[in-house]
């Protein structure tokens, strides 16, 4: 009876901690589970989000790459377009100039050819100062304001008029040309056989002045375009 | 006397133990918590019985935990049919509970009004 009593006691002890060990802990985990929602949460569903936010960083990752191997593409492009357009703007420049599309400013020497009362300018001896000034390393040359090209043409029709660029020049011609203007005025003013000393030994009147600042103006005629028409680069 | 001082150790041993071990994990804590009311309910069902005068430990022992396992194994069927049977069960062990409870409210008032016949008694004795 006394050993029944003893065992029952026991037994009753060990079902009532079992029984309030099962609620306090119930009750703790209550408590706390709004506060930890991922503490709290079963173990495949963690791993299923783990899994699920791990593919989502693998894309985005992926994404990131991608699109910063891009922006590396566009950088070297955009360098590179910048090194190519600053060359070429260069090389349009140089040839402008070379053209003569442009204004042009620098030393150089003003000729000027005037007719007299005895004899007058011809265009044969608007040539030769031509010519002469370009042998002497002139750049820019410009007759009245009429740039001088590699097409331009200084021819005399119906007997006295002058034409420059298929525009008409009268006197006075004032010459302009953009060069050393040592080089350019001692070539045309050589004794004896130089431009300046010739022309006036033939009784024509002609005065040269070497200037630090020369302005030519750009080619401007509307009659004669600078294109081609009929002449074609060839291919290599 | 023992029974009661053995209840309260064991009481106090298990609030310790219960506050002191790690959180369980919430899909689990459904199940704990139907276990409770299948406990609970033996525990009135016993005390009850123990009114009565015919408490057998045997009894109450099974009851205890073959009712919580029941109770969880229940719930698991549920959850796999995705049948909230958990709420049977917890309708009928808490009007159990309520069952029990209004026989322990009986047997106290009872006791009470008894007693109180038995002073008056008393009283009219000594006067």
């Amino acid at each position: 009876m006394n050993k029944n009593k003893l065992v029952m006691v026991i037994v009753v002890c060990a079902v009532s901690a079992i029984f309030f060990t099962v609620i306090f802990a119930q009750f703790k985990t209550v408590e706390e589970t709004d506060v930890t929602g991922i503490r709290t949460a079963r173990e495949e569903e963690l791993q299923t989000m783990l899994s699920e936010y791990k593919t989502k960083y693998e894309e985005m990752e992926e994404k990131l790459t991608d699109t910063q191997n891009r922006i590396e593409e566009y950088e070297k492009m955009i360098t590179t377009n910048e090194n190519d357009s600053e060359l070429l703007e260069e090389e349009l420049q140089q040839t402008n100039m070379l053209v003569g599309k442009t204004d042009v400013v620098g030393e150089g020497v003003i000729v000027t050819l005037t007719d007299n009362q005895e004899k007058s300018i011809e265009p044969s001896d608007l040539r030769t100062l031509i010519n002469e000034l370009k042998l002497a390393g002139a750049e820019a040359i410009s007759i009245n304001d009429k740039r001088v090209l590699n097409m331009t043409e200084i021819v005399e029709v119906n007997g006295g008029t002058i034409l420059v660029n298929t525009e008409r020049v009268t006197s006075p011609y004032v010459v302009k040309a953009i060069g050393d203007k040592t080089y350019l005025s001692s070539a045309l003013s050589l004794k004896n056989s130089g431009f300046i000393d010739t022309t006036n030994k033939v009784g024509k009147s002609a005065q040269m002045k070497a200037e630090n600042k020369v302005e030519i103006n750009a080619y401007n005629s509307d009659k004669k375009q600078l294109s081609f028409k009929y002449a074609k680069e060839v291919e290599e | 006397m023992m029974v009661i001082i053995a209840i309260v150790i064991g009481c106090v041993i298990g609030a310790i133990i219960g506050l002191n071990i790690p959180i369980i994990p919430y899909s689990a804590s459904g199940y704990l918590a139907i276990a409770i009311v299948a406990a609970l309910d033996s525990v009135f069902g016993g005390i009850t019985s123990i009114l009565n005068k015919n408490f057998d430990m045997k009894i109450f022992l099974s009851g205890f935990f073959v009712n919580a396992i029941l109770a969880m194994l229940l719930t698991f069927l549920g959850e796999k049919l995705n049948v909230d049977i958990y709420l049977a069960a917890v309708v009928v062990f808490v009007g159990r509970m309520f069952l029990n409870l209004a026989l322990i409210r009986r047997y106290c008032i009872d006791k009470l009004s008894s007693k109180k016949d038995t002073n008056s008694k008393k009283v009219n004795e000594e006067i």
